[in-house]
């Protein structure tokens, strides 16, 4: 502790050269924790450990097709299950295609039984009002705030899907653990079926809760097997595929994620490094003269390692405090078209990944040429005025 | 005040590789210094004084030949051991001063007493006695950038002592400085070696320096060349004469 | 993003500095020299630099590929024609009877073998990556005969086109690359049936290339379907598109919507919207990392490098003429680097990726395609890089006294 002040007296040598080498740094970490939290993010939704008892049940050709709304007589039957709900994307426009959010056409009795994890707090009341009245709909809380909606009012979605307008009173309301999980709407599926007499007796999906985790398997390959010669085939499987498979579906981004992070760190390594040699190589002098003064190789190296250190760790430090603050931006833009990100924020594992590459940068970075600076001999350096 | 010699050198030789190619610069080299010497170590550029210096202080490891410094054999002693032996025996003075720029005067005559296991307190007051003694309390706080080139000197000297080390060993340390500071500074080296009987080897280009010194070691390529004593009688009870060397203008 | 909007107003400065280059003593191979001599600090930030322009040009030849596939799928004299409010062929619906009303209209353009009008089917398949990382919604396309003959930018590589009638499909060929069993002669299994492989195709790398292309009447036959998706049209002109547009509305036994075939593509996409947003945002703050680590090494060459100035300035050089000697070097050493990205990005040249459409559901295939334009912006901003980066350094330089030469 004692050699404390040396170590940060050291840093303000050039005080130029620590702020550019701190902001380059922070920058490059900024950028490194975003892009890592939202593959995070994003994939956190195909490992949802919320969604173990769900199966998503569709069309086996594609998620656009639509299977006949029977099938879910038999799957109620299923000893396994403990609630079945139909499902369809409505996909409608609220105002503005801007304004873009999940809103769905379905079966409202079991959504509080089939969703149980994400609705977590709502009105009995209201929801009994939404089920009886097929005018109605309920949406997420964080959805009523976004648009200052209140339960009572009458809003208007505009059919892209179906060329329908849904005119809904907004019957009830839920609350969640995850602002993600409130931004959805769902109204009656009847609604539409009764509008398009060619949609009789059809729906998008199911959604089959399954009493136990342990069961989901064995319902899924039986669901499957049961329907598979069927006009309309199915194709199970649990809300994280199902989830997982949207994810693929916008393209290799993971891979483009990696290799950007990858890049941006060798680039950052080889920059930092090079500021430190440049700046040990100036001190060649100053610490030939520590040493005579009787300060041992090992000192005068875990010297140099702690200021290399406390630099690198200062840089990763403030990118990481700046990328908190674009966090915000990212939810702003990124989060209105895509809904993955509505609740964006770096990830406590981003940030530990981000903190461990900004220590291993600054021990790679400082060793060898402090190293070296270490072992040339005294006179060398005194000569080397 | 007789007794051990501070320094012995028996020997000693410090050859320099270029290559394939052996460069002597010091050839068996025998000399003995009494504690509380003030000797000057003269001789034109290649004639291995400076050399001789950093071997004494032990910077720098002989080819050859015996080393014994203020008690210890200098060659036994490992890479680490000789470091911790510096901070207990050797108080160095640069030619460019060598302070931390980032540290004040106080946190630079410090530095050698952070080696030590002295806490907060006990170095405080030896760093404000040196500071004392260079007569810079006034300038403790002041950065090497707000100091005059004597001044930073005098701060150097401060650092030198701070510790009590036995030996100082001085590099050209009034190369960089105008004939005023120089003599300050030269004053206060005899001062130390006066009154705090500090031997101090000095390594020099100028005569008046080596005026100071008591006693001149001349050095023409890597051998001994001549030495030469300073008869002044108003110091003359201080410095013991050097064992017989067979060279001796006498 | 273009490169070249920041350059607009630097531009006096850059005028001046190619001004002082030819006119102006110091000549640049000092500048080479020098960096030259401090090898290891030009060479990491040139290295650096090199990634940042790298990532850069991939980034933006990812959007341009994405942008292309949409924007040269249309014609100016071509429209699409849907369904009121539907945004999308998939969404859309056309009754028989309106295409009969469709191609008997005057201002439909003709040709030797008949209107230029194509119903068309538009339906949505899985299809398993080629890489076998799951499966992925592709378009498959049913149309009329003249469907073909209206998208000339679409070639017959190998094979022939589908026969009407029959379970024919062709393929684009550069969607072999990423989706399983599309050779020719192969079947593929959709609409409960089995649709034989019959010829390969070259869109162009345009909104084609993601597209596998039947017989419009096959395939409702297939999915029982009594209505199509939609209708293209190639009018007599271009100039009749408002009026038609009109007439498509107002006329009582259509009530339809035209969209300019050049419209509707251009409004899709904003599937590429994510990728060039995240491009964008990226290339942004790469930047600022890359001029300030720049900036840097710069400010220690001239620091290792002070007496050397003085020197100049009392041989007699002027201050400016040291400001733009080191703005140059910062110059070179940025552009170099930014060269070197260029060509580190042309590995990626070629490979093809894709993502989803959300608005039609399915896949679109796209390249990246590195070309010699896009490298040029790489090396354009090295070279901003290099002002921005050099500039303070090089004024700190420029301002170093005549005194500094005597001291050591």
């Amino acid at each position: 502790m004692r050699f404390l002040h040396l170590v940060l007296r050291s840093l303000l040598r050039s005080r130029r050269r620590t702020v550019l080498t701190v902001l380059s740094l922070a920058v490059s970490v900024m950028l490194v924790a975003i892009l890592q939290s939202v593959l995070f993010t994003l994939d956190s939704f195909a490992h949802n450990p919320n969604a173990s008892n769900r199966i998503a049940v569709r069309h086996k050709v594609s998620i656009t097709n639509l299977i006949p709304y029977r099938y879910i007589e038999w799957l109620r039957q299923q000893p396994e299950v403990d609630a079945v709900m139909g499902l369809q994307w409505f996909g409608g426009v609220y105002q503005d295609p801007k304004n873009f959010f999940p809103n769905f056409a379905a079966d409202p009795e079991p959504i509080t039984r089939v969703f149980k994890e994400e609705l977590v707090e709502y009105s009995e009341a209201q929801f009994k009002d939404f089920v009886r009245d097929r005018n109605s709909c309920i949406a997420g809380h964080a959805l009523m705030e976004k648009y200052g909606w209140k339960v009572g009012d009458v809003i208007t979605l505009k059919g892209t899907i179906f060329p329908m307008d849904a005119r809904l009173t907004i019957r009830g309301t839920w609350r969640s653990r995850r602002g993600t999980d409130e931004q959805a709407l769902y109204f009656h599926w009847k609604l539409v079926e009764e509008r398009f007499p060619s949609l009789k007796g059809k729906i998008g999906n199911f959604w089959v809760r399954a009493k136990n985790p342990d069961d989901v398997p064995r319902l899924i390959e039986r669901i499957d097997r049961h329907f598979a010669d069927a006009v309309e085939p199915t194709h199970s499987e649990t809300e994280n595929a199902f989830q997982l498979a949207f994810l693929k579906m916008m393209g290799d981004y993971a891979s483009m994620i990696h290799a950007i992070t990858a890049a941006v760190l060798v680039a950052i390594l080889i920059v930092t490094a090079n500021t430190m040699a440049m700046a040990i190589r100036e001190r060649a002098t100053e610490i030939a003269v520590f040493r005579a003064m009787g300060f041992t190789g090992t000192q005068v190296l875990g010297l140099l390692m702690v200021e290399g250190l406390l630099l690198t760790v200062a840089g990763g430090g403030t990118g990481l405090l700046l990328s908190f603050g674009m966090a915000g931006a990212v939810r702003q833009t990124a989060g209105t078209f895509l809904p993955y990100l509505a609740d964006f924020t770096i990830a406590p594992e981003t940030l530990l990944l981000c903190a461990h590459a900004t220590m291993v940068l600054g021990i790679l970075s400082t060793f060898i040429p402090a190293y070296r600076a270490v072992r040339r001999p005294i006179v060398e350096g005194l000569r080397a005025l | 005040m007789s007794g051990n010699p501070i320094i012995t050198c028996r020997s000693v030789a410090k050859s320099y590789w270029r290559g394939e190619l052996e460069i002597p610069v010091l050839q068996g080299l025998d000399l003995e210094i009494p504690r509380g010497g003030y000797y000057a170590l003269m001789g034109p550029s290649g004639s291995g004084k400076t050399t001789l210096l950093n071997l004494i202080a032990g910077i720098d490891r002989p080819s050859g030949g015996e080393l014994t410094v203020c008690g210890s054999d200098l060659a036994s002693l490992d890479d680490d051991e000789l470091a911790g032996w510096r901070a207990a025996h050797v108080g160095f003075i640069f030619q460019n001063y060598n302070l931390v720029p980032v540290l004040n005067a106080y946190e630079n005559v410090e530095l050698p007493l952070l080696l030590t296991d002295m806490g907060r307190r006990e170095r405080r007051a030896r760093v404000e006695e040196a500071l004392a003694l260079v007569s810079l309390t006034d300038r403790m706080f002041n950065y090497p950038r707000q100091l005059s080139g004597g001044q930073e000197q005098r701060v150097a000297i401060a650092r030198a002592i701070v510790s009590d080390p036995d030996l100082l060993v001085a590099d050209e340390p009034t190369g960089a400085l105008d004939a005023k500071n120089a003599e300050e500074v030269l004053a206060l080296m005899e001062r130390l070696n006066r009154e705090m009987g500090k031997t101090i080897l000095m390594v020099t280009h100028d005569p008046k320096a080596a005026h100071h010194a008591r006693i001149q070691i001349h050095l023409e390529k890597g051998v001994l060349d001549k030495t030469v004593e300073r008869h002044d009688p108003t110091h003359h009870d201080l410095a013991p004469l050097p064992p017989n060397d067979p060279r001796d203008g006498d | 993003m273009k490169v070249g909007y920041f350059f607009i107003p630097l531009a006096p400065y850059l005028l001046w500095l190619v001004w002082a280059a030819l006119r102006f003593p110091l000549p640049l191979s000092y500048n080479l020299r020098s960096l030259w001599q401090r090898k290891v600090g030009s060479l990491t930030t040139g290295l650096a630099i090199a990634v940042v322009v790298a990532i850069f040009v991939v980034v933006l030849s990812l959007s341009q590929g994405i942008s292309k596939a949409f924007v040269s799928s249309g014609r100016a004299d071509q429209l699409l024609v849907l369904r009121p409010n539907a945004r999308t062929e998939l969404n859309s619906g056309v009754e028989r009877e309106r295409v009969r009303i469709l191609k008997t209209h005057p201002m439909v353009a003709q040709d030797d073998q008949g209107p230029l009008i194509s119903a068309e089917a538009f339906v949505v398949v899985m299809l398993d990556k080629a890489d076998g990382d799951g499966g992925t919604n592709v378009a498959v396309r049913g149309m009329e005969p003249a469907g073909v003959r209206m998208r000339p930018q679409v070639r017959m590589v190998e094979g022939r086109w589908f026969k009407p009638g029959l379970p024919e499909i062709v393929v684009p060929r550069r969607m072999q690359q990423r989706f399983a069993g599309l050779a020719l002669g192969r079947t593929l299994a959709f609409a409960g049936q089995d649709w034989t492989v019959v010829g390969l195709t070259d869109a162009g790398g345009s909104a084609f290339e993601s597209e596998i292309w039947a017989d419009a009447e096959e395939l409702m036959r297939a999915k029982k379907r009594s209505a199509f998706n939609s209708v293209i049209v190639r009018l007599q002109r271009e100039g009749q598109m408002a009026d038609f547009k009109a007439m498509l509305e107002e006329d009582r036994r259509l009530k339809l919507e035209g969209v300019a075939e050049v419209d509707y593509f251009a409004q899709q996409t904003e599937a590429g919207k994510p990728i060039q947003v995240l491009g964008n945002l990226i290339t942004v703050i790469l930047t600022l990392g890359a001029v300030f680590a720049a900036m840097n090494t710069m400010y220690a060459s001239v620091a290792g490098r002070t007496s050397e100035i003085g020197t100049l300035r009392a041989l007699g050089y002027r201050r400016r003429e040291i400001l733009a000697s080191f703005q140059w070097e910062a110059v070179l050493l940025c552009g170099s680097g930014g060269l070197l990205g260029a060509c580190l990005a042309l590995a990626f040249n070629g490979i093809q990726t894709g993502t989803t459409n959300f608005q039609t559901f399915s896949d679109v295939s796209f390249a990246f395609t590195i070309t010699p334009g896009l490298m040029l912006q790489g090396v354009a901003f090295s070279v901003l890089m290099g002002l921005l980066g050099g500039f303070l350094p090089a004024w700190r330089a420029s301002r170093i006294p005549v005194t500094e030469a005597m001291k050591g």
